[in-house]
């Protein structure tokens, strides 16, 4: 079974913030925004791993998003973790232009957290009427 | 009892609209169809479109979204057209009353004849508050 772990941190040695393995199949890798995209090609295409879901959270020091790639031949789970630290206006670049599936639950985050995701091909609303005011974010913790 | 309202209630044809639920109730509303409960002995199916049923079935929360799109249900519902809100969702909201995403419980949209509570309510829950209706069609 090939090492995909090992690999990723092989490539992404300068990149990598903090690894940490809560487990021998789940595993997260810490990145700056700015590199997020590179190392989801890599996993994503190079790899192999399929992108099970991205998910988002507002934490004290800024948004937090997770990228959840699972490796199936060896049923190990791997989040990239990154922090956007500037709440008034979080950005980072999407990943939809390289997969496909992640248009959707970017689109999700950017209406309930107020991620800007650059490069997404259609940022409207997914969950929320069309109409919702602009700049109210509902999963933020200062919306009422 | 005129002859409409005995063939009405020998053959209620239902349309299930799921409000946004958390498809618990949904899958309760299911059992009541398998040979288990089989609701179809007291001649209840299932229609493929609102504008062949008597009943509308809701379960969930009514969003912004799927509020209007009840609405256009119930308005495309041949007359009389019967509402049940299924589950303690339909029923009063519970706990997304202060939801974001929540603008008004059912009976805001449209006009509930039956409620039957529960988080999801049993199937013999439902069969009882059906019998409940169909005994308000005949009089009893």
């Amino acid at each position: 079974m090939e090492d995909v772990v090992g690999r990723i941190r092989e490539k992404f040695y300068d990149q990598i913030i903090k690894f940490e393995e809560k487990s021998a199949r789940r595993i997260y890798l810490d990145f700056k925004p700015a590199d997020i995209q590179a190392a989801v090609k890599f996993i994503f295409t190079d790899l192999g791993c399929r992108l099970a879901t991205v998910t988002g959270t507002d934490m004290p020091q800024g948004i937090e998003l997770l990228y959840h790639f699972s490796y199936d031949r060896s049923g190990q789970v791997i989040s990239l973790r990154t922090l956007l630290a500037n709440k008034k206006d979080p950005h980072i670049e999407s990943i939809t232009p390289l997969i496909v599936g992640a248009e959707w639950i970017e689109r999700e985050i950017w209406e309930l957290l107020g991620v800007e995701f650059d490069g997404h091909p259609n940022l409207k609303h997914l969950l929320l009427i069309d109409d919702w005011p602009e700049g109210k974010h509902p999963l933020r913790h200062d919306h009422d | 009892m005129n002859l409409r309202t005995k063939a009405l209630t020998k053959s209620l044809a239902v349309f299930h609209a799921a409000t946004s639920p958390c498809n618990n109730c949904d899958i309760e509303v299911l059992d009541l169809f398998t040979p288990r409960h089989d609701v179809e002995r007291f001649g209840i199916t299932l229609a493929g479109s609102v504008r062949h049923a008597d009943v509308l079935v809701v379960t969930g929360v009514p969003n912004y979204k799927t509020a209007e799109r009840l609405k256009k249900l119930y308005e495309q519902a041949p007359k009389p057209c019967f509402v049940i809100a299924i589950g303690g969702c339909a029923c009063g909201r519970i706990v997304f009353q202060d939801s974001y995403n929540s603008p008004c419980p059912v009976d805001e949209i449209v006009p509930v004849d039956l409620y039957i509570p529960g988080c999801p309510p049993k199937p013999e829950a439902m069969i009882a508050g059906i019998i409940k209706l169909l005994n308000k069609l005949k009089g009893k």
